[in-house]
C-alpha cells in the first residue's frame, strides 16, 4: 500500500512542479519580445516565411509568427484582429471593406505574379503547350471535357478548382469565367493551396489546374495564352514583367489602421533591398528597382 | 465431407482469412510509418528547428509545442475530473440527477473532434478575444480528455467495496477524511489511466487546435500565454499537402513517426496502469 | 466554508457547464443561418458568394463515407473478432489485444497521410480514374481507422458469452460455425450493434483522414451511387472553410449548423449506445 502512495504522491508532486514551471516560463518572457503576426495567402507565404526567419534573426526582440490559409482567412483574420498583417495575392473586395468599416486597411504592393493555366507534364508534351482563355473557360464551364478537343490525346480532362476564398482563383476566374466568384461546373476536384494543387496535379496525367507561376516546375507546366491577333505569350517572368501575361496580379500585404511599431518595421523589411531580394528568390518580381 | 462439415470449413477458413487481412493492413500501416519515417530519422532531425517550410531542417519545437500542449491540459483537466468523478460517486443520490450526469459526460464524449476546435474558435478567440493561442488549445484538449477521465476515476472509486466506507465511518472519520485517505489514493490510480489514455488520443488531435492554437513558423517555444504554437500534428497536415515534395514528404513520415512513438508511449504506460489498477482492485 | 466540498461540488458544475456552453455556443451561432435561409438550407447548391448555402452535398457526402466504412469494416471486424474470440489459441489473445488496443489510437492526421501518399494513387490506379481524390478512398481510409474499434469490442462481446453456452452446445454436436451462429452472436447481439454504432460515430466525426483525401468538391456525384468520384463530407468542408468564414456571417453560420447537425447525430449515437448497451461499464473511447 506505501508503494502506491508514494508513487501517487510523486505523481502530483511533479504535475504541481511542471504547472509551476510553465507559469513563470510563460510570466518571464512574456514582456521581452514583441509579436508580429502574418496570415493569409498560400502565394505570399513563401516570401514572408523567408523574410520573417530573416527579419528575426536580425531583431532578436521580434517574432514574426506566420500562418497560411488563403487570402480571404488574411483579410477575415485582420478584420477581426486576429492578425497584425494580411497577406493577400488579390486585391480587397468591396464586400470585404464593408464587412469591416473600421478597420482601415492598407495595401502594400511587395511583389507582382501571375495566375497560370498548368496542365500535367504528359498533356504539355502531348502538343497543349497553349490555348485561348475561351478555350481554358470552356473547360471550366464543362463544355470541352477531352484533351481531343483542343489538340490533345484522347483523355478526359481532370478539372482541379481551388476552394473560393484563395486569391489565386479569384483572379483566375475573374480573367478565364469574368467573375472572381464564378462558379466552375466542370471541376471535378477542388483543393486548397498552392502545394495541394501542385500535388494533385503532378499525381495526375491529365489535369489542369491553376497555380501561381512561382510553382512551376517540370511535372506542372504552365500554358501560354494565345490571344486574340493569334500571337502566344509564354507565362515567363519577361511577359510578367512587360504586363502581357494576361492574368497577372500583385502581391499584397495589408495592414489596419492601427498598426504597431513592429509591424510596420517588418513591412519596410519586405519592401527593402533585401526583402525584394527575398522576393525574387522565392519567383516573384520585385516591385522596387 | 458432410455438407455441415463443408460450411463450417468455410466458415473457419474465411474467419481466419479476414483475421490474416486486417494483421496485414495493420501491419501494413505501422510498417509504412516506421519504414519511412526511419529515413528521416536522425539526431539533428529530432534536435533543430524546422526551416523552409518544414522541408528541410527539425522538428525540435514541432515536439516540444505538441508536448506543451498536452501538459497544460492534463494540469487543467485532472482537478476537474477528479472532483467530478468524486462528486458522480460520493454526493449523487437521486438517480435522476445521477443520469443526466451520465448523459451529459457520455455527449462530450461523443462530440467530434472539429467541432471542439469550432467551440474554440467562437467563445474563445472571437467571443472572448483572446487571439490564436496555445493556452486555448489547452483547455479545449482538456475539455476532451475530460470525460475520459471522470470515468475511469469514477470507476476505480466505485469499485472500492462499500464494506471499506462503512468501517471508515464507523471509526469515526469525516467525509472527506475518507475521501482523502480511503478513496483518492485508489481514485488517483484510476484518474492517472485515463489521464494516459486520453493523452494518447490528445497529442494526436489536429482538428480541434488548428483552428485556435497552432502557427505555421516564425514561432520556436511560446512566450506567453496568448501566443501560438507549433505542433506534430499541424505540421503533418502542412507537410501532407505537398506530398510530391520528395523532402516534405521524407519529413512528413520522420514526423508522424515521432507522433506515434508519442501516442504509442502513452498508451502503452496507459495499460500497465490499467493493470496495476486491477491488481489493487482485487486485495 | 466547508472548502472540499465546495471544490467538488464546483469541479461537476463548471464541467455541467463547460458541455452545456458547448451546446449553447454551437445552437447560438447556427441560429443566424437556421433564420435567415430556413428550409433553403436544405438545397444542394453551396456558392457562399452567391448566398446560396445548401448543404445536402455535404450530408449526402458524410452519409455515404460512413455507410462504406461500415460496409467494409463490419464483417470483416466481426469475422476477425470470431477468429479472436473462438478459434484463436487464448494464449494469444491477449497480446493480440493490446496490439488492437494500441493500433486504435493511431492519429487520425498520419491516416490522411496515408491516405495521400497511397490509397489515393491505389484506388487511382486500381479503377482506372482521373484522380484517386474520391468517395470512396475516404470510405476506405475510414474503414481502415475503426477496423480496430470494431474487432476488440466485437471480441469483448463474443468472448463475454459465458462458457457454459459453448460446452453444452458443442456437447451437442454442432460445428464451430452452427455454435457461432446459433449461441453466441444471438446473446452477442446486443453488445455487437452497440460497437458498431460506436464505430459508425467515430467514422462519422472524423476529420483529417477524410479532408485529405475526398477531394473537396461541393457535389452530390452524378449517379448519387457514383463514388468513384470526388465529394465534400461535413467534416471536411468545416475543416477547410471554418477559418475562411467571418464570424457572425451566415456563411459562418450555415457551416455552424452542418456541425450541429452532426453533433446531434454524434451525440444521439454515442449516449444511445454507451447508456443502453453497455451492461457492464466498460471505458469506451
Amino acid at each position: 500500500m506505501r508503494k502506491y502512495q508514494r508513487s501517487r504522491h510523486a505523481a502530483l508532486f511533479s504535475l504541481a512542479l511542471i504547472g509551476t514551471l510553465l507559469t513563470m516560463i510563460a510570466g518571464c518572457s512574456r514582456s521581452e519580445s514583441e509579436n508580429v503576426t502574418v496570415s493569409g495567402s498560400s502565394t505570399v507565404l513563401p516570401v514572408i516565411s523567408r523574410a520573417a526567419e530573416e527579419y528575426s534573426q536580425n531583431n532578436p526582440g521580434v517574432r514574426v509568427i506566420v500562418n497560411a490559409g488563403g487570402s480571404g482567412v488574411g483579410i477575415t483574420q485582420l478584420g477581426e484582429g486576429q492578425t497584425d498583417i494580411g497577406m493577400i495575392s488579390r486585391d480587397i473586395s468591396a464586400s470585404e471593406q464593408a464587412k469591416f468599416p473600421n478597420a482601415g486597411f492598407t495595401t502594400h504592393v511587395i511583389g507582382r505574379d501571375a495566375v497560370v493555366p498548368v496542365v500535367s507534364s504528359e498533356i504539355y508534351d502531348a502538343g497543349v503547350s497553349a490555348l485561348t482563355i475561351d478555350q481554358i473557360a470552356a473547360i471550366y464551364r464543362g463544355q470541352i471535357t477531352n484533351w481531343q478537343e483542343v489538340g490533345g490525346p484522347d483523355a478526359e480532362i481532370l478539372v482541379i478548382d481551388k476552394e473560393a476564398s484563395r486569391g489565386t482563383r479569384q483572379v483566375f476566374m475573374a480573367v478565364v469565367l469574368g467573375d472572381e466568384n464564378a462558379e466552375a461546373p466542370g471541376a471535378k476536384l477542388v483543393l486548397g493551396s498552392n502545394n495541394e494543387e501542385q500535388t494533385a496535379l503532378t499525381q495526375s496525367n491529365a489535369a489542369i489546374g491553376m497555380l501561381s507561376q512561382a510553382w512551376l516546375n517540370d511535372d506542372v507546366k504552365g500554358l501560354a495564352i494565345i490571344t486574340a491577333d493569334g500571337s502566344t505569350i509564354e507565362p515567363d517572368l519577361a511577359s510578367i514583367r512587360a504586363g502581357e501575361y494576361p492574368i497577372a496580379r500583385d502581391l499584397l500585404l495589408v495592414s489596419r489602421s492601427d498598426l504597431s511599431e513592429p509591424s510596420k518595421a517588418f513591412i519596410e523589411f519586405v519592401l527593402s533591398a533585401e526583402g525584394q531580394q527575398l522576393v525574387e528568390n522565392a519567383g516573384y518580381i520585385k516591385v522596387t528597382p | 465431407m458432410s455438407n455441415r462439415a463443408l460450411i463450417n470449413a468455410v466458415f473457419v477458413n474465411s474467419a481466419r482469412s479476414a483475421t490474416v487481412l486486417c494483421g496485414f493492413v495493420l501491419a501494413f500501416l505501422i510498417g509504412v510509418i516506421v519504414w519511412n519515417g526511419m529515413n528521416a530519422m536522425n539526431i539533428q532531425f529530432l534536435l533543430s528547428a524546422s526551416r523552409n517550410f518544414g522541408a528541410s531542417g527539425g522538428i525540435l519545437y514541432q515536439i516540444i509545442g505538441s508536448l506543451l500542449l498536452v501538459i497544460m491540459a492534463s494540469i487543467l483537466v485532472l482537478p476537474v475530473a477528479v472532483g467530478t468523478a468524486l462528486f458522480k460517486s460520493e454526493y449523487i443520490t437521486s438517480p435522476t440527477l445521477f443520469r443526466i450526469s451520465n448523459t451529459l459526460i457520455y455527449s462530450l464524449n461523443g462530440i467530434p473532434s472539429v467541432t471542439f476546435g469550432i467551440f474554440g474558435l467562437i467563445f474563445f478567440v472571437n467571443i472572448l478575444g483572446t487571439g490564436i493561442s496555445w493556452f486555448v488549445g489547452s483547455i479545449i484538449l482538456a475539455i476532451m480528455m475530460l470525460p475520459t477521465i471522470v470515468l475511469t476515476t469514477y470507476q476505480s472509486i466505485n469499485s472500492i467495496p462499500s464494506a471499506y466506507r462503512e468501517a471508515a465511518y464507523a471509526l469515526g472519520l469525516t467525509k472527506w477524511q475518507v475521501i482523502w485517505r480511503v478513496l483518492l489514493p485508489q481514485g488517483i490510480h484510476g484518474a492517472i489511466t485515463g489521464l494516459l489514455i486520453a493523452l494518447a488520443r490528445a497529442i494526436g488531435e489536429t482538428a480541434p487546435i488548428m483552428f485556435i492554437a497552432t502557427a505555421f513558423s516564425g514561432i520556436n517555444l511560446p512566450g506567453a500565454l496568448n501566443d501560438p504554437v507549433v505542433t506534430l500534428p499541424t505540421h503533418i497536415l502542412a507537410l501532407a499537402q505537398q506530398a510530391t515534395n520528395p523532402d516534405a514528404l521524407q519529413n512528413a513520415w520522420g514526423a508522424s513517426l515521432v507522433l506515434l512513438t508519442l501516442v504509442f508511449i502513452f498508451s502503452i504506460s496507459a495499460m500497465f496502469s490499467r493493470m496495476h489498477l486491477k491488481e489493487i482492485s482485487r486485495r | 466554508m466547508n472548502l472540499p466540498r465546495l471544490y467538488i461540488a464546483g469541479s461537476a458544475a463548471f464541467a455541467a457547464v463547460m458541455v452545456i456552453l458547448v451546446f449553447m455556443v454551437l445552437m447560438m451561432s447556427s441560429w443566424g443561418a437556421i433564420s435567415s435561409e430556413g428550409l433553403a438550407l436544405f438545397t444542394h447548391k453551396w456558392h457562399p458568394a452567391g448566398g446560396e448555402f445548401g448543404v445536402l452535398p455535404m450530408i449526402f457526402g458524410s452519409a455515404a463515407v460512413t455507410i462504406i466504412s461500415l460496409a467494409i469494416a463490419t464483417p470483416l471486424g466481426l469475422l476477425a473478432a470470431i477468429f479472436t474470440s473462438e478459434l484463436l489459441n487464448p494464449a494469444w489473445r491477449a497480446p493480440v489485444k493490446s496490439a488492437l488496443e494500441i493500433l486504435a489510437g493511431i492519429p487520425s492526421i498520419i491516416y490522411g497521410l496515408i491516405g495521400v501518399a497511397f490509397f489515393s494513387i491505389w484506388i487511382g490506379n486500381l479503377f482506372d480514374l482521373q484522380s484517386g481524390r474520391t468517395i470512396l478512398t475516404a470510405g476506405i481510409l475510414l474503414a481502415v481507422m475503426i477496423l480496430p474499434t470494431i474487432i476488440t469490442l466485437c471480441d469483448d462481446a463474443l468472448h463475454n458469452v459465458p462458457q457454459k453456452y459453448r460446452e453444452s452446445a458443442t456437447g451437442l454436436g454442432l460445428y464451430k460455425y452452427e455454435v457461432v451462429r446459433d449461441v453466441l452472436l444471438p446473446i452477442a447481439k446486443t453488445d455487437i450493434t452497440g460497437a458498431i454504432l460506436l464505430a459508425l460515430g467515430r467514422a462519422l466525426g472524423e476529420t483529417m483522414a477524410v479532408m485529405l483525401v475526398i477531394g473537396s468538391i461541393d457535389r452530390v456525384p452524378d449517379p448519387f451511387f457514383n463514388v468513384l468520384e470526388a465529394g465534400q463530407s461535413i467534416t471536411s468542408k468545416l475543416g477547410r472553410e471554418i477559418a475562411e468564414s467571418s464570424f457572425g456571417s451566415v456563411h459562418f453560420s450555415a457551416l455552424i449548423f452542418m456541425s450541429l447537425i452532426l453533433v446531434a447525430i454524434t451525440v444521439s449515437l454515442t449516449s444511445f449506445t454507451q447508456y443502453y448497451f453497455r451492461r457492464e461499464k466498460r471505458l469506451v473511447e
